[in-house]
């Protein structure tokens, strides 16, 4: 990092290639949102290099740069959800509603790899549906596999607080989603 | 401790960051505690789900294109100015302005602080008309200057710049120079004038 700050070009593609499916894979999920997630993470690395002059020497880089993404995440969040509500009440239930017919339908029969998908692709739902702030930390902790600590530096709150925010999201989550393992199970 | 206390604990057990004790006591109540354990279950589940969603991976040329995006957005930041002081400019233009003014109004005559009076009187010879009033008659002291062409001068000047529709005129007191200060000689006798008279002192 201190080769991007003085400029090196080199150094900073190096960079984004080391955590650029790190990035992508964190907004990606945060927003439930593939195609948005490479631009959004475009963002976030220009954003490095652009304030590249502001990072503090001996601080950890993935700590700076997570704080960048999960603010940026955090913001387009808030952006979509306003512009849904202005649109349709309607579509931000869509976003934060239960899909589960999808899964109990009967005439799928055993686990594919379609079924797979899509019990993926509600596993994505259920976590968009978890409340920002929950969500942020659940997907940094569950996903990304930071420790806490960090966490608490990238979202700017205690440790404490980081701890009680990734239990309710659990929490949040299990109860989506074991009603639709246990579909899935008994299939 | 009860199922509620056991349930408190899931999400340290699960990230391992519960005490020897607290590991204990949970695994001898998941024992005990089949409802606990179904509970616990389904949150390891959920989490597995979690960490088995398929890795999101961008798609070639993307640190190519954040490259040139940020070639593109650099430059703006490059050029970001330094912070401006903003009192630099009022306080120039402030000084300017009281510096014209001082001259405007030491050209034209009109009393500035208290320093500057005496190097305007030295500086100006001080006009005085041949006077139609009836006085005493000028002492010797009483110092007057009459050159008719710097009169004729001055007033070219200060026509441009007066209204004289009131014009009065003025008997001079003496004045003496001492250590850089002027300092009135007080020699005329305090006869009163006939007429209008107006002193202006140094």
């Amino acid at each position: 990092m201190g080769r991007v700050a003085e400029g090196d070009e080199r150094a900073f593609t190096e960079l984004v290639r080391r955590f650029q499916g790190r990035v992508t894979n964190l907004v990606s999920r945060v927003l439930n949102d593939r195609e948005a997630s490479e631009d959004l993470a475009q963002e976030v690395f220009v954003r490095v290099f652009v304030h590249r002059r502001n990072y503090r020497r001996g601080s950890k880089f993935s700590t700076w740069l997570f704080t960048i993404a999960a603010n940026l995440a955090k913001n387009e969040i808030r952006r979509r959800v306003r512009r849904r509500n202005w649109f349709s009440l309607d579509a931000l239930q869509e976003v934060l509603g239960d899909s589960s017919p999808h899964l109990a339908d009967p005439t799928e029969g055993k686990e594919t790899s379609m079924q797979r998908q899509q019990l993926q692709g509600m596993v994505g739902k259920a976590i968009a549906s978890v409340p920002e702030k929950y969500r942020l930390a659940l997907v940094l902790r569950d996903i990304e596999g930071f420790p806490y600590e960090e966490i608490g530096e990238m979202l700017n709150i205690p440790g404490g607080t980081v701890r009680s925010r990734i239990n309710r999201a659990r929490g949040i989550l299990k109860r989506k989603l074991v009603p639709l393992m246990r579909r899935e199970g008994t299939q | 401790m009860n199922c509620g206390q056991a349930r408190n604990l899931f999400s340290a057990y699960w990230d391992d960051e519960i005490t020897q004790g607290e590991r204990e006591w949970l695994e001898s109540h998941f024992s005990s505690c089949p409802s606990c354990r179904r509970e616990y279950d389904a949150l390891a589940r959920t989490l597995e789900a979690l960490s088995d969603l398929p890795r999101v991976e961008v798609s070639n040329g993307f640190a190519d294109r954040v490259l040139a995006a940020a070639k593109r957005r650099s430059p703006a930041v490059d050029r970001m100015p330094v912070p401006v002081r903003r009192w630099v400019p009022i306080t120039a233009t402030a000084v300017l302005l009281a510096i014209v003014a001082a001259m405007v109004m030491q050209w034209s005559g009109m009393p500035l602080g208290p320093r500057h009076q005496g190097s305007v009187a030295l500086e100006q010879p001080v006009l005085t008309q041949p006077q139609p009033v009836q006085t005493e008659p000028a002492t010797p002291a009483m110092a007057t200057v009459t050159s008719p062409d710097w009169v004729a001068r001055a007033a070219g000047v200060t026509d441009s710049l007066f209204d004289h529709s009131e014009d009065v005129e003025f008997i001079l007191d003496p004045v003496t120079l001492r250590k850089g200060r002027a300092h009135t000689v007080v020699r005329v006798q305090p006869e009163p004038a006939r007429g209008e008279q107006a002193v202006i002192t140094f």
